[in-house]
């Protein structure tokens, strides 16, 4: 008989979220060598909890639902394995692993501390940044190929050889992690790599704005799981990124204009800013700042606050942003680093003087190439009154721009000057 | 009203590609539909089959096991719906919302009529 007892929708991204701590649970019996048979497990689970719940509903608890489903079919696959190593003759590699699986396999504790555990297999120093974002979109956040391809606006092609040779080096490797013993710098590898992801997902060039913004509620979630440790001794860094992440997605949906076109800063509704988004952000800045260690994403996201505090766009404190971006300087000397700073000085000293930062830049460094330099520098030319540079540079960015958004930003500024 | 029995065919798992999140959508999307169906009191049962199973027949005097279809294709699950005819059993399956993803078919069969029985 069809029961009639449909309960209550799922939780949005419920499916994602289980998919990443089930793969990292099931990943701690089958060993970092077997990831892929892990996520098969994980696969099978949500096929029989699809054929099932979409007949007779959603189960009172469908975490324990999905969580003792797995579990037998992990504890299936190990016998499995055992009995065929048996008639081989070969002694498993820990014969008592799969007898293990016991009640607590899937507790709350366990979860978090096999995420994070799998957040920084992923992000073995070995792999490749887009390996590694690829590894952590497919394991921990149940991204089908396809998707991933989306929000990388590339092909199923590019992205599964991507996770073929990370995986075959997942299996080289044979990582074991040991929580306690997570030093600096593989700890900043996943933060950045994190940051990369929320990028991916910010920056607005691209279509398919829902699964965009996906990515970057996915690099949320995974920062506030590595936050949230107890075993993590670097807290200050992660919160700083928190801070920022929360901060700029507060944006999110002022950036873009009704007809897909983007809206800069200056231009933006800022009634549409999300003002949890900003309130969590500021707590987030508020406990970072605590701590002595200055991060890149602390002064990153004290800017955005600065930003998303100002009543409007003139009322910016371009004082303090200016003397942030000088302290991010003696972090990271970057071309978009000193980009970014020339609004500020644009603001604080003068169009003359913006541009005068940005000749020197282009001196020491060949940023001819850079759209963002041109679309910048042109800028201050056109506010400035200077219009055969102000085309000269708007007409250089435009040819260097691969994203129609931002072409018609620049179009129409190159139509007011003719 | 008449009876039919829906066999719902598809070959292994067209939803084993399926990512996380549009495994999600497929159970709110099907799932509402059978749900709808149920609270109209046109579905009297919907239930998906195991992948596995065994097949009888009776051969020499003996019950044997198989033969077995070599096809890959498998009934996965079925539907038993009320209906004013064929055509309106047909009308509400090419609602069914799995139609939007993956491989399915479905084969609907009018339940007989017998004088006396369920007629």
């Amino acid at each position: 008989m069809t029961k009639n007892v449909h309960s209550d929708d799922l939780a949005e991204h419920f499916f994602r979220n289980e998919y990443g701590k089930m793969v990292s649970v099931i990943t701690r019996y089958l060993g970092t060598d077997n990831i892929e048979s892990a996520e098969d497990i994980v696969q099978d689970t949500m096929l029989k909890a699809s054929e099932s719940w979409k007949h007779s509903g959603i189960p009172p608890n469908p975490q324990a639902w999905l969580y003792i489903t797995a579990k037998n079919l992990t504890f299936n696959l190990l016998k499995r394995k055992k009995v065929k190593s048996k008639y081989k003759g070969q002694l498993i590699r820990d014969d008592t692993q799969f007898e293990q699986i016991d009640v607590n396999a899937f507790s709350t504790e366990k979860i978090s501390d096999e995420q994070l555990k799998m957040m920084f297999v992923c992000c073995h120093p070995a792999i490749p940044e887009n390996g590694q974002i690829a590894l952590i979109l497919k394991i921990l956040c149940g991204f089908s190929i396809t998707e991933i391809a989306q929000a990388f606006y590339t092909n199923n092609e590019t992205i599964s050889k991507r996770l073929v040779r990370g995986r075959k080096q997942l299996k080289e490797l044979k990582i074991n992690i040991d929580l306690a013993d997570i030093d600096n710098s593989s700890f900043d590898i996943v933060l950045k790599t994190i940051f990369l992801l929320f990028n991916e997902g910010y920056c607005p060039n691209q279509q398919n704005q829902q699964i965009r913004y996906d990515l970057c509620l996915e690099a949320i979630r995974l920062a506030e799981i590595l936050n949230k440790h107890h075993s993590i001794k670097f807290q200050s860094q992660s919160s700083s990124l928190l801070a920022l992440m929360y901060l700029n997605a507060s944006r999110f949906a002022a950036r873009t204009n009704n007809d897909f076109s983007n809206s800069t800063l200056d231009k933006q509704d800022r009634s549409l800013w999300d003002q949890d988004l900003i309130n969590t952000g500021i707590h987030y800045l508020n406990s970072a700042s605590k701590e002595t260690q200055i991060s890149k994403y602390l002064i990153l996201a004290a800017i955005s606050a600065n930003h998303c505090i100002a009543k409007n766009f003139d009322e910016t404190n371009w004082v303090e942003i200016n003397s942030l971006y000088n302290d991010l300087i003696q972090i990271e000397n970057s071309p978009i680093t000193r980009i970014n700073r020339s609004v500020a000085i644009s603001k604080t000293k003068g169009y003359q003087v913006a541009i005068s930062e940005l000749l020197l830049l282009s001196e020491e460094i060949n940023v001819n190439d850079l759209e963002v330099f041109h679309a910048t520098i042109g800028e201050f030319y056109r506010l400035s009154q200077n219009t055969p540079k102000a085309i000269e540079h708007l007409q250089r960015a435009l040819v260097l721009c691969a994203n129609p958004r931002n072409s018609k930003l620049l179009e129409n500024k190159l139509k007011g000057l003719s | 009203m008449n009876e039919y029995m829906l066999f719902i065919r598809s070959e292994e798992s067209p939803k084993s590609e399926f990512s996380a999140e549009q495994m999600q959508e497929h159970i709110a999307k099907v799932g509402a539909f059978i749900k709808r169906l149920t609270e109209e009191g046109r579905m009297k049962s919907a239930q998906p089959l195991e992948m596995e199973g065994r097949i009888l027949s009776y051969q020499d005097g003996k019950v044997i096991d198989g033969p077995y279809n070599e096809t890959k294709e498998i009934i996965s699950g079925y539907y038993h719906l009320l209906a004013k005819d064929l055509d309106e059993a047909i009308a509400i399956t090419k609602e069914d919302p799995r139609f939007e993803e993956g491989i399915w078919r479905i084969e609907i069969r009018p339940i007989k009529k017998v004088m006396g029985i369920n007629d």
